[in-house]
């Protein structure tokens, strides 16, 4: 199983990556400005005792190498430590929050690729006939409209408006909300849901979409123009087959590579978008652990974002590899 | 010629409509191919030979079109125009459909060879796979049975272990071989023309004398046709039965292997024999020849070929002659396209050399009134179209 041993060959890469990650973070999150115990004491009086006594209890007293490494041990054990804003362990809150944020990201890379790929395909078929002049419209406003403000646009209409849809929160497909007493059965509930990730769906990919849709379009035009594809029409290969299989294949390779490139925006943009949408994710949480000075929570989940970006770019490598028979598989056979 | 020919191309042009102006790609040739013959085409980088071929298969690319002439296959019109009610030219009813070019010509009767062994086939999807697509498109076999064919079809060109190679993809295949696969491509469709467009000129000397040696062999086993478009008139004289020279969109010269290389009729031949190394003639140095081929945007004035030509005199550049036989040729009437030979009767002797020196006649020939004199003048038929 080749493919197999590569995988297991990049995982193993990612490692001094992922150290590297925690070394920078943790550097930042103690050497930015904000003192962790001040922020603890808020209103009460500070005396130099109470001071000491959470110094000892966090282990802050400890020289700046020392206090890492008992992070990073903590880390292989699961352990992120206590957020000192919501008094809970930080591993707990991030397992609560990464669901939304998955779903959020792939459901918008999902929305990206359906639309963009057909579109791409399209506009590189009808090559600056009126389709492909609309098409280059929209990617250009797909790419400079900032999706706080495509969110917010997308409330006023389909959820202000008209009604049609929800303008905050998401309905998990996996765990039936509280609140939701009429939902009964999965299909009202994958319903809600939907109904729910549709707008912030759309927030988040159209960035994505647009991005996408021109490297397809670009990338069907030069496959089109290859010396396969005019190998195929001289055999006789309908024009429809040539679309479709023969120029189509040799094009998604760069799709790939831009997928997993985008990512770290993708994940960027998630912040935003689930703030915008009030959604419960990671971003949320990214967000108020900067406004409360919460160092501990600041590392999780940095750590886990970057763990979300190694892996996509790993899965990313892996699909490529998969994908096209030219790239082997790490070290030489 | 005892029988129709199986390709008949009669003054084709085909035209490029570029932003610069038109590019008169191919401007009246006429060439035919008989059954179990190797033609060649040659001539020099942007001559038209692979546009000419392209035209063939209906294959030009926008924003090129063919323009005028006839194409026939097999007694078909593959490209035909007639005037229309209107007065403009149209397309003729008998002349196959796209649909029909597509479905029953491409690959089953006409297939091709490309350059460029290294992108011809598709990168993502394996030899074998490809070659299996192409033989159940244009035999009507199922994929088991065009897979059984694939495999013999490669074992046939020479590629070991054609079992296990069928599962691999293109690029785990030398250039040598990757020619080989799309050698087998052409031949497993078995049509009765191969138009092999420069297939051995991205190869080395070596792997490129296997090739020829292999497509002699097969040719002769499945006599199919074939039209050779190549530069390398060494490869011409290893491979083809007949030669047309083309030079800025025209056929200059046509003539048998033999007759072409020992009577050559037109200079730019000549220039073209003078600049590759013979084995039949020992030269201190390779005559390259002088200047760059035109561009075919506006080509030359009279002959194409005179502002490079060593014979050019004053008339070249007002007589534009068309190919005529000049000779009887060994079973084949050779023609040239070039004032010097007697049946163009234009007055080349008399004509005074392009530096203005008079050659044969005195000075008073260069005042010569600029008549307007044509190589063909209406009524002469004094060179004959054909003298069997």
């Amino acid at each position: 199983m080749k493919l197999l041993k590569y995988a297991t060959y990049r995982l193993l890469q990612s490692i001094p990556v992922l150290i590297g990650i925690s070394v920078i973070t943790f550097l930042l999150a103690n050497l930015g400005p904000g003192d962790p115990v001040s922020l603890m004491l808020q209103g009460q009086e500070q005396n130099e005792q109470l001071v000491r006594a959470i110094e000892q209890r966090y282990g802050l007293n400890q020289p700046l190498h020392e206090r890492y490494l008992t992070y990073m041990g903590g880390l292989l054990e699961g352990d992120l430590g206590q957020s000192i804003h919501y008094r809970r362990p930080v591993a707990d809150l991030i397992l609560e929050r990464v669901g939304p944020t998955l779903l959020l990201v792939l459901s918008a890379y999902a929305f990206a690729l359906i639309t963009a790929i057909p579109l791409g395909v399209v506009a590189a078929d009808k090559r600056n006939e009126p389709s492909d002049h609309a098409s280059r419209v929209a990617a250009l406003i797909g790419v400079s409209t900032p999706s706080f403000w495509i969110g917010i646009v997308l409330i006023l209409i389909f959820a202000v408006k008209l009604e049609w849809l929800p303008s905050s929160g998401l309905v998990y497909p996996w765990r039936p909300p509280s609140t939701y007493r009429s939902i009964d059965g999965h299909l009202e509930l994958y319903y809600q849901s939907l109904r729910h990730l549709l707008l912030p769906m759309i927030a988040l990919g159209t960035l994505q979409m647009a991005t996408i849709m021109r490297v397809e379009r670009t990338q069907m035009i030069e496959s089109l123009q290859g010396e396969y594809v005019k190998l195929a029409r001289a055999y006789g290969v309908p024009e429809r087959t040539i679309l479709r299989k023969h120029a189509f294949q040799v094009a998604q390779l760069p799709i790939v590579t831009i997928v997993g490139a985008n990512l770290s925006t993708a994940i960027g943009g998630a912040v935003i978008v689930e703030t915008v949408f009030n959604i419960n994710g990671m971003g949320q949480l990214f967000v108020d652990a900067i406004q409360q000075n919460d160092y501990q929570l600041m590392m999780g989940v940095t750590m886990m974002l970057g763990v979300l970006f190694v892996l996509g770019v790993i899965v990313t490598d892996i699909s490529y590899a998969y994908i096209d028979p030219r790239v082997t598989y790490g070290e030489s056979e | 010629m005892s029988s129709e020919p199986l390709l008949r191309v009669e003054n084709l042009k085909t035209q490029f409509f570029t932003e610069e102006g038109t590019v008169r790609a191919v401007d009246g040739i006429s060439f035919e191919v008989r059954e179990g013959e190797i033609v060649g085409l040659v001539g020099e980088s942007g001559a038209g030979k692979s546009v000419a071929s392209m035209s063939i298969m209906g294959l030009v690319e926008s924003p090129g079109e063919i323009v005028g002439g006839e194409i026939t296959y097999k007694g078909e019109t593959l490209f035909g125009l007639e005037e229309g009610p209107d007065g403009d030219l149209q397309e003729r009813d008998d002349m196959l459909s796209s649909e029909e070019i597509r479905t029953r010509i491409r690959g089953n009767e006409i297939a091709v060879i490309f350059q460029d062994p290294m992108e011809s086939l598709n990168p993502v999807f394996t030899v074998g796979g490809q070659l299996r697509e192409f033989i159940e498109l244009n035999r009507g076999l199922s994929e088991d049975e065009a897979r059984a064919e694939a495999i013999d079809m490669l074992r046939e060109v020479g590629i070991p272990d054609p079992e296990e190679r069928y599962d691999e993809y293109p690029h785990q295949f030398s250039g040598g071989m990757r020619q080989r696969v799309l050698i087998a491509m052409a031949l497993a469709c078995e049509p009765s023309l191969i138009i092999a467009d420069e297939p051995t000129t991205a190869l080395d000397v070596t792997v490129e004398g296997q090739i020829l040696d292999l497509v002699d062999d097969l040719q002769e086993k499945y006599g199919t046709s074939f039209i050779w478009v190549t530069h390398d008139l060494g490869v011409v004289a290893e491979i083809c039965d007949r030669v047309n020279v083309m030079y800025l969109g025209e056929i200059v010269e046509k003539a048998t292997v033999d007759d072409l290389f020992y009577d050559t009729k037109h200079p730019y031949t000549n220039a073209l024999l003078n600049s590759i190394p013979r084995p039949d003639r020992t030269v201190t140095e390779l005559e390259a020849i002088e200047g760059v081929m035109p561009e075919a945007i506006s080509p030359p004035s009279g002959c194409r070929f005179h502002p490079r030509c060593p014979d050019a005199r004053e008339v070249c550049k007002r007589a534009h002659p068309d190919v005529k036989v000049v000779a009887d040729g060994d079973g084949e009437p050779h023609q040239a396209a070039c004032v010097k030979h007697d049946a163009f009767d234009a007055g080349y002797d008399q004509s005074p050399s392009l530096e203005g020196v008079a050659v044969d006649a005195g000075p008073a020939a260069a005042q010569e009134p600029e008549s307007e004199l044509t190589a063909n003048p209406a009524g002469d038929d004094s060179g004959g179209e054909n003298r069997e």
